[in-house]
Formats: structure tokens, sequence, C-alpha cells
């Protein structure tokens, strides 16, 4: 293993990897601190950067804007009380009360100091247990990998939403999308109507542009988009955080940081609920809280900082090493990887070993920079808040247009990101989440294929899913996790 | 149960699903059969079962939609619109000049008004754009009938290396 990431640390020293680690935590900082743009956006935007580079560069490019987008949602969230990104409204508990005192600075660098150590958790997390993920996923054959679809799908769609059955509907409707083109077991082209665009399938990527771009955009401009910019006059000074704060902050931190890798590699749990979750045990378990939770307490915004930055190793842990995603932007690092014909999954582990130590290695360095930058740029980063929408989004308009037109060269992709878009917004306005449409994208393939092989080695019986005690389970989970809310949900509709 | 036509009205995206994903049932059965499962298996399932949770949401939920009366869905339509008239250019213009003509509308329309920020913007941007991808990514973007692109000087071969 040492020598798989000394192999990892000279890949990630080369200068222009580097200038892609820097620019990526800039542009995700500067993305995550105006709020509206989120890290999705911004990684499916620029991912169209990363289709003619070496996958391990595209990486570090795209990681580099999600860890810093994550950790720059809280300057919003602390000055404003407006999350830059969803992952960072738990914040602003603490941080804005702290903003309100006049102590901006300091909720900064509180914020920046967990935002570090809940990803160095996460990425540590990632290194050394995602291996051993993956060696038990070795064993895998097509029925538990059927199952793990469909457990994907399942928990997708029962955690992002307010409700199951559009959270389902989403889902399966982008599994019904990605049937279409040749089918892979018979050569028989599906729903392509003669165009031959489509006997490839319907670009994913593309659909994911639309989705989190143009349909956040169409979002913006019916809410009415800030064309002077938010006003914050509050200077930051100061850079690193006393010793004191430090320490009241470092076993929350820690702690946070644990149970936010564990939350973000539960598919679909992203960083939003993770520090959800990691602000409520912390304000649970730390009794002698002063300030109060909610007042101002420092320990409120290391805990929500800790648990959202720690979930996006932790989002990369299913991802890798079952090619099933944590949450939407893993689900856009799939997409990149599969540009260059890399599938994730547990066969990277054995394949691609140079590429993944790459891409641990880097994103602890991504994490080392988000701190230094963070500190030293903090006076900085607040005057971001004051850039006007109303120059970003026709750029992002247009970089949406040219990712989609460049992902093979024809305008194609373009109108199937437009459609897209207008669809994402619909569902959007009647209260359909998008990411299990995305995850049922990739999902799909997946499942069909290995539920297809069953089929074929059981001879069409279903007792090939009951006689693996592995998929057995894991079907019995896809089955309570769509049981348990039902049933919750029908019982406190008949109480009430 | 009985699904009253109110929540026919109140939930129209799930009305649209369950006719939309019957089609596709009934389009999919046309499929041939290949060995144990055929093609038609996989959409077939996951219509039936997007059939399924419509319904379960006609019967169960209300309206889950969002507060849209703070929403202008005019702007909405019109951004839709300008995107489409872009990608209708194209073609024509290509993508370079596509971007010039559109970049102005667009921030017109967003607020902008300083003539300068808009000049510079609309310039700037696609020329940088049509550099970065064209020229250092070797992504061919779309020159339109007359290709206006070609008239830019090539980057230095320093830079492409």
């Amino acid at each position: 293993m040492i020598e798989a990431i000394l192999g990892g640390l000279a890949n990630v020293l080369n200068p222009f990897t580097l200038f892609l680690m820097v620019a990526g935590v800039l542009i995700g900082i500067l993305m995550g601190s105006i709020p509206g743009m989120t890290a999705t956006m911004t990684v499916a935007v620029l991912l169209s950067f990363t289709f003619t580079m070496d996958p391990g560069n595209g990486m570090m490019l795209l990681l580099g804007i999600y860890g810093g987008a994550v950790y720059s949602g809280s300057i919003p969230a602390i000055l404003i009380r407006t999350p830059g990104t969803p992952s960072a409204a738990a914040t602003i508990f603490d941080g804005y009360p702290l903003s309100q005192k006049g102590e901006a600075g300091r909720a900064i660098r509180i914020s920046t100091v967990a935002s570090f150590i809940g990803g160095v958790i996460s990425v540590i997390g990632l290194m050394f247990f995602s291996p051993l993920i993956a060696d038990a996923a070795l064993q895998f054959r097509s029925p538990e990998f059927f199952a793990l679809a469909l457990f994907g799908l399942t928990i997708i769609a029962s955690v992002s939403g307010d409700s199951l059955p559009k959270g389902m509907i989403s889902g399966l409707f982008g599994m019904l999308v990605a049937t279409v083109g040749i089918d892979p077991l018979t050569g028989f082209q599906r729903f392509t109507f003669g165009v031959p665009e489509l006997l490839t399938g319907v670009q994913f990527i593309a659909v994911m542009i639309g989705l989190f771009g143009i349909a956040e955009g169409m979002k913006a401009y019916s809410s009415g988009i800030d064309g002077e910019g938010k006003k914050v006059e509050q200077d930051i000074e100061g850079i690193v955080p006393s010793l004191s704060d430090l320490k009241a902050i470092g076993p929350v931190s820690t702690l946070s940081g644990i149970a936010g890798v564990l939350i973000g590699s539960i598919p679909g749990a992203g960083g939003d609920i993770a520090a959800f979750i990691t602000y409520n045990e912390a304000t649970r378990w730390i009794k002698d809280a002063v300030p109060s939770f909610g007042e101002g307490n420092i320990r409120g915004i290391a805990a929500a900082e800790s648990g959202n930055n720690a979930s996006t190793g932790g989002a990369l842990i299913p991802t890798l090493t079952l090619g099933i995603p944590g949450d939407s932007v893993s689900a856009i690092l799939i997409g990149a990887l599969m540009v260059h014909d890399v599938q994730p999954g547990p066969a990277l582990y054995q394949e691609e070993t140079t590429l993944l130590y790459t891409i641990f290695v880097g994103f602890l360095l991504i994490y080392v920079l988000i701190l230094l930058f963070g500190l030293l740029g903090a006076h900085y980063w607040v005057r971001l808040i004051n850039i006007r929408e109303s120059l970003l989004w026709p750029a992002i308009l247009v970089l949406c247009v040219i990712g989609a037109v460049a992902l093979r060269g024809n305008l194609f992709d373009a109108w199937v990101m437009l459609g897209a878009g207008a669809l994402g917004y619909v569902l959007r306005l009647r209260g359909y989440p998008l990411a299990p449409m995305v995850l049922g994208l990739i999902l799909a393939p997946i499942a069909e294929t290995n539920l297809r092989r069953s089929l074929s080695l059981s001879g069409g019986s279903l007792d090939i899913f009951y006689t693996s005690p592995i998929a057995l389970v894991i079907i019995l989970l896809s089955v309570a996790t769509i049981a348990v809310p039902a049933v919750r949900s029908l019982s406190s509709g008949s109480s009430a | 149960m009985t699904v009253g036509t109110d929540r026919l009205r109140s939930s129209p995206l799930a009305v649209a699903f369950i006719v939309g994903a019957a089609v596709v049932i009934l389009f999919a059965a046309q499929f041939p059969s290949g060995g144990e499962v055929g093609p038609g298996f996989f959409p077939i399932g996951i219509s039936a079962g997007i059939i399924l949770f419509a319904l379960v949401e006609l019967v169960t939920e209300s309206d889950g939609g969002l507060d849209v009366s703070d929403h202008d869905l005019r702007a909405a339509g019109v951004v839709f619109a300008l995107v489409l008239g872009y990608l209708l250019m194209m073609p024509l213009a290509g993508f370079l000049v596509g971007t010039i003509l559109f970049l102005p509308v667009i921030l017109y329309y967003s607020g902008v008004r300083s003539p300068a920020t808009i000049l510079l913007m609309s310039i700037l941007l696609p020329v940088a754009l049509f550099y970065i991808f064209s020229q250092f990514f070797l992504v061919p973007l779309p020159e339109g009938v007359i290709p206006f692109s070609r008239l830019l000087p090539r980057l230095p071969v320093w830079v492409m290396l």
C-alpha cells in the first residue's frame, strides 16, 4: 500500500496536476460562496473541461471543485444566513449568530479547520476501508450486483426527497431513459426511432448537465436572480484560530468527521443530511455548551462543517467500490470516469490502482489546499458573495451548451441537455427529486445486465436470488427501505 | 378506493407518467423475445413500477409541489426559449458567433445594463472558451456556414505543449 501511496503522491505532485487541484479548489470556493451555485451544478457544467484530460487529472479538477464548494458553502451561511450549498444549511444555526456578534472571521476560521478535519478523516476512511469493501465485492456475481443496484435505487429514492413515490418515479424514469439504445445482450435497438445518435443510448452526462445546469438556471430566473449582488460589509481579520478554539472543536470535529464518513457512504445521503445529523448529535451530547447551541457556539459550526465535508470522501466509498454513487456529485464523477472507459466497481481496485491512489492522495492534498486557502484568503472569499448572479448565470448557460456539444462533438446531445433541463425544471416544481433520476440512469445498466444474466444462468428461475445469502439480504433491505416508510406514513395518516 | 378528479388535476405529472409508461409497455411488448428474458422485459418492468408508484402518489398525496406563487414561470420560459434559439442558431452561426450573439441578449435579460460589461463579456467569454476547447483540448466546435472562428490566430505552440 505504501508503494501505491507514493505512486499517487508522485502523480499529484506533477505541476499540471497541482495546477488543476488549485484551480479546482479556487473555482469550488468561488461557486460555493455564491448562494444558489451548488457543488453538483458546478461539477456538472465544468465536467467538459476534463473530457480530453488524463482521468487522474480530470478527477483532481472535479474533486477540487467538490471539496472547495462544500467547504465554502459555509461562508454565506455565516455571513448572510443563506447557505452557499445545501450542505451548509446546518452551519447557519451557530454561524450566523456569531456573525451578528461581529465574530464572522472567527466563525469562518472554525468552519475552515473543521472542514479540513472532516475532509482528512473522510479521505483516510476512503483510503483504508474502500479496498476492504472492494475485496468483499470481488466475490459478487450477477445476483448480488442486481440486488445492489436495486438497493441503491430504493435507498436513494427514500432519502432524497419528502415523497417516496416521487423519488421512486424519478429513479425509475431515469432507469427507463437508460434503456434507450442497443440492448447489450441481444443487440436489438430499443426506442431509437432511427436516430443514429441514440444507438449508444442517451448520454447521461448531457442529461446531468441539463438537470443540474439548465433546470437550476430556469429555477434561478423564475425565482428572480440578484442583479445587484449581496452586500457584505463585515471585515475578516486574523488568520489562524486561537488555541482555545482549536481545543474546543477538536473532539467534536473528529467525531462528526467519523459520523460524516459513515452517513456519506450511504447512497443518496449527501452533505446536507450528514451535517444535520452531526449537528443534532452534537447538541444532544454536549450538555454544557456556552453559549447555547443556536446562539453562536463554535462547536455547532464545527460539527456541521466537519460532518458535511466528511461526507465527500464517504460518498466516494460506494462510488468507487461498487459503482453505486453516494450522492449527485459522485454520480457525475462516475460519468467523468466512464468518458475515459474507466468503470467504477471492485475491478477498479485490481486494474487501476495507480488512478485510485492518485485520487486518494490528491483528495487529501485538496483538503490541505482548502485549509491554506480558507485561512489565508478568508478576507477575500467573503467578497465573493457580492458577485452578481446576473453575470454568472449567462456564463453558466453557455458552459452547459459547450459541455453538451463537446461530449461527442455534435449538437444532438445539446438538444438532449435542453430537454432534460426543461423536464428537470417542471419535475422540481412538482416536488420530484432529481438525484434519483441521475442515479437511475447509472444503475439501470448494472441492474438490467445482471438481472438478465442471473435469469439466464438459472434458466428463468428466481431461485438464484434467494439461494445467494448476500443477494437475499440486500433484496430484503431494499424491500424494507420502501416498506418501512410506507407503513409509517400510512399509520401516521390513519392516526391523524 | 377511487381517485377524485381534483387529485388528477393536482398531480398532473403522475397522470402523465402513467400514460407515458403505458405507451412504453405497449411499445416494448412488440420487442422480440431473446433468451430467458428479452429486450422488452426491463422497460416493461420499469414502466409497471412507474405506474404503480404514480398510482400510490395519486392516492396518498395531495400536492407535494413547490409553492410557485412567488415563481415567475414566464422568466423560466424566456430563458428556455433563449437557449433554444441559441441552439437553433448554432448550425448556421457556429459556436463562436452564436455565443457572441446569445450573450448580449441573455445578459440584458438578466438585468445587466452596462454596455461595456455586456460588450466585454460577450466577446471575451466566447473567445476564451473557443481557444480552450477548440485549440487547447482539440474538441471540434460547430463552425457555422461561414467559419469566422478560423480568422482567429492559432495558439502559440508552447501553449499547446
